[in-house]
Formats: structure tokens, sequence, C-alpha cells
């Protein structure tokens, strides 16, 4: 055998790959499979509001019930102080949510939220760089945007828009209803908690109630104090589609919400999403949104809208883009 | 129906095809699994423009396939790209039988090299190509070809030397090529 390394990677490689055969029909199982993400990816464009502040990864259903709220005579009444509280932070929601996120894998996003209007926004990171028009990175040329999906006014009615950046495509959907509550049979996402978008002071205390989340403590974040709110982690069970994608079974999710404790605004969100009990190895997801509210000029409003650049192609769905 | 169509001219293809391109696929990601993983996505890439495609479809199929090793994890899904991000420390175990022999040791380095040196790895060695063939099937400058090839040969020299001396140290003088 040569002493070459050059030559000893060439035998190395062929003694890697020998006698390794593809299976048939690996172009039937691609469209099997493209098929399969197509119908997936309708779905999360569903979710895709849901996700704003989280740039999820996918949707699941968590199929288990919620465990009851706390019992602690602290944790009830610091409950009750909160909900007592969100009653009358209602008329504190006409401004314009703000939320930029920083996520596991240099992933940065920006959601603007307003009334029923939303607009996520998801940029390369400076790690990719520029993209080419199938979105692959170019490592140069510093971040860009990548994808928007939230709504969009389309002949004066809302709609759902996603909008691809690199390959100047678009498409619509029905507009997604957001939860009103982390209760329940509920979308969760990855990285982070059912967020809605609007209604957080209601959202807050159905989700309270429930007992699908509960007050955890009071944390100071940038000089303000804040209301720590834990929703109660949820695992689901993988479906077959993503279980075999990632070679996991179980996906966990945990949230905390940081709250402003006079008006009941988050002011901070982080998301985490673990999986496991695959053989995929244990992974840790994490995102974390600081939120602002913005005064509900038409600069600011216009701005939670999801606007289509003239010249666009439309397309049917998401998985043509 | 159209699909249909692709499908049957694409498996066609794959009849002659598809051995090489799996074998590729387990260079740039370690394991039979995941390299049929790689290539069923690039695959459904492929399907998705083939009634746009013009020209060779091997020349595109390749061009996917090494840029989904390496960078094209952005379009490969979130949650799968997130998963090769945070799986990045974590390494199958080595098989301690396998240990004996240098070329085994030099593919395990491989896999352990960041992607883009790897990619240019299998493409120099594996593929046979050209510094200049690679630049194109990669769509990256020259100059970033060589420089990868260079600091991946440069790590696996530094691993056949240390095996080198290791041999040597515990089994006396000894060719390589026992």
């Amino acid at each position: 055998m040569s002493t070459n390394v050059e030559d000893l990677l060439r035998e190395g490689m062929q003694r890697f790959t020998e006698g390794v055969r593809a299976p048939a029909g690996l172009a039937y199982r691609a469209a099997q499979r493209r098929r399969r993400r197509r119908i997936v990816r309708g779905a999360m464009l569903g979710g895709a509001a849901v996700a704003t502040a989280t740039a999820a990864a996918v949707a699941m259903i968590a199929a288990g019930t919620v465990a009851q709220p706390g019992t602690s005579l602290a944790q009830a009444r610091a409950a009750a102080l909160v909900v007592s509280r969100v009653k009358h932070a209602l008329a504190s929601e006409h401004n314009v949510f703000v939320g930029r996120t920083l996520s596991t894998g240099d992933q940065p996003s920006v959601t603007w939220a307003y009334g029923a209007h939303n607009r996520f926004e998801e940029f390369t990171g400076t790690q990719c760089g520029r993209v080419n028009t199938s979105g692959d990175c170019s490592h140069q040329g510093g971040s860009q945007r990548y994808l928007a999906t939230g709504t969009a006014l389309v002949n004066g009615k809302l709609t759902g828009a996603y909008v691809t950046y690199f390959d100047h495509k678009y498409s619509l959907s029905p507009v997604y209803k957001m939860p009103a509550s982390a209760c329940g049979r509920t979308a969760i996402t990855m990285g982070g908690p059912p967020l809605p978008t609007q209604h957080w002071s209601s959202f807050i205390k159905a989700t309270l109630d429930c007992g699908a989340a509960k007050v955890t403590g009071h944390v100071w974040i940038n000089g303000q104090e804040t209301i720590q709110i834990t929703g109660k982690p949820i695992t689901v069970r993988l479906g077959r589609g993503e279980a075999n994608a990632v070679h996991e079974k179980y996906a966990r999710a945990l949230w905390t919400l940081y709250v402003n404790p006079s008006s009941y605004l988050p002011v901070r969100m982080i998301g985490v999403t673990e999986t496991f009990g695959g053989s995929g190895g244990h992974t840790r997801f994490e995102s974390v949104t600081n939120v602002h509210w913005l005064p509900p000029t038409s600069a600011n409003v216009a701005k939670a809208l999801v606007t289509i650049p003239p010249g666009y192609h439309q397309v049917k769905s998401p998985a043509d883009q | 129906m159209a699909e249909d169509q692709a499908v049957a001219e694409l498996e066609r293809f794959l009849a002659d095809r598809a051995d090489h391109l799996l074998r590729a696929a387990m260079l740039l990601t370690g394991s039979r699994e995941a390299g049929q993983d790689l290539l069923q996505t690039a695959l459904e890439r492929l399907l998705r423009h083939w009634s746009t495609l013009d020209g060779d479809p091997e020349a595109y199929l390749r061009r996917t396939l090494y840029n989904l090793a390496t960078d094209g994890f952005r379009r490969a899904g979130r949650l799968q790209r997130k998963l090769v991000l945070l799986r990045a420390e974590a390494r199958p175990a080595a098989d301690p039988a396998a240990e004996v022999d240098l070329r085994d040791a030099l593919i395990r380095l491989l896999l352990q090299l960041p992607p883009r040196q790897r990619a240019v790895l299998v493409c120099r060695y594996w593929e046979q190509l050209t510094e200049a063939e690679t630049a194109e099937l990669l769509g990256w400058p020259e100059g970033t070809v060589k420089s990868a090839a260079s600091r991946g040969l440069r790590r696996l020299r530094d691993l056949a030397s240390g095996w080198q001396q290791a041999e040597l140290h515990e089994t006396g003088p000894r060719g390589l090529g026992g």
C-alpha cells in the first residue's frame, strides 16, 4: 500500500463505499417524500403565524392533556394577582409588536404584528450571507432577507402569504387563526410557545387559568422588572414523517414569557425545543425574542403586513418555493 | 401526470448512476443512512425542477448533492438543519477493529473535517475532478477550493504522520502497507 496520503485516501474511499448499491425505486421514493413534504409545508404555512417569534421548524400537535395548576398557596396567590392584572391590561394592546429573535445557528428573524396583521421575516445570517436562487449560502456579503410569511392585503382582502426572496416567488393561503391559549391540544413550535400576536392578555389569562403555565418569579430585563411566566413542558411524539427525517421519537417544548407587570405585554420570550428518544442523539434548539412595542403610526402598522414585491411569480403553495 | 413521467425518466437515469451518487453521498455524510437521505433530498429538488431543467440532470444532481452537504441545509428543512448544527460535535463511535488501518482512520478523519473541506476532498479524490472542475461543480472560486483542499489534506497528513509514529512505537519498524 502506498504511503502517499492522497492515495491512501482514495483507497479508503473505495473501501468505505465498497459493495454499496443504491436501492431500487429511489426516484419514486423521492416523489413520495416530495408529496408528503408539500402536505407538511401546507400545514406549516397555516401555523406560520403561530411560529412568528420562534422561526418554527415544524408544527406538532400536542396530544396530551395539560396538568392542573400548581397547588401551593403562594403559587395560587401569584396566579390570582396576575389574572386580575391581566384583566385590566387589555387597553395596552393597541401598540405594534416588534420581536427580534436570535436562535441556535445564527438565524435572525423579526416579527411585526398589529391586530390581525402579522409579518415574520427571516434573514440568512452572517454565516450564510447572500444566497443564490436555490437558497444556498454563498458565505459572503452579509445577512439578507430570506423569506417572509404572515398576512398580506391582496385585492383589499387579508390573506395568508409566503414570500421567498431568493427565488422571487410567493404563494397565498387562508389566514391562520391564532390560538386563544396554550391549553389542551395546542400547536407547539420549534423553540417556543404557541405565541399569539394579538389579545396577549386574554391568552395569558386563559393559559394560566388552565394550568398550561404558571408564574415563576420576577426577573429584571434591561432595567425593567418583569414577571416570569413559565409554560408547562409539553412532550409530543413526533409524526412519522418528522421522526423519520430526524431519527428521533419525541420533541419537548419549553417556553418562558417575561411580561411587563403593569401592561402584561411580553418583554422577552424564550423557547426551547429538545428532541430525543431515537438514534439521532439528544438535541436542543433555543430562541430568544426581545419584544418592543411601538406606537401605532401608519408606518409602523404597515410593517405588520407582508408585501409582495413587484415582478414576483405566484406559485400554488410553499412546496413550490 | 407530468410528475409520473418525470419520475419514470429519473428512475431510468438512476439505474446507471445511482450507485456512484449514493457512494459520493455516503462520503459526504459519513454513513449509508445519511447518504441515502442526502441523495433523496437532492432527488426531490431535481424532481421539482425537472420540467424546467436545461442540460444534464446528473450535473444538476451532483451539484445539488454537494451544495446540500456543505450549506444547502437552509433549504433542507429547518429542523434537520438545526440537528446538523447541534450534532456537529457528535460523531459515530470508532470501531476498534478498524483502528488497525490507516485508510480507515483517514476516512474517519475525513468525516470530521468541516463540510466544505470534506466536499472538496471527495470531489478531488473520489470524483477525480481537477481543482477547476471542483470549483465549477461547487460554484466556488478556485482559490477557495485550493485552500479548502490544502487545509483538509494537511489535517489528514498530520493524522497519517501521528499514526505511523504510533505504529512504530508499538510494533517496531513495519511498512504501512503491511
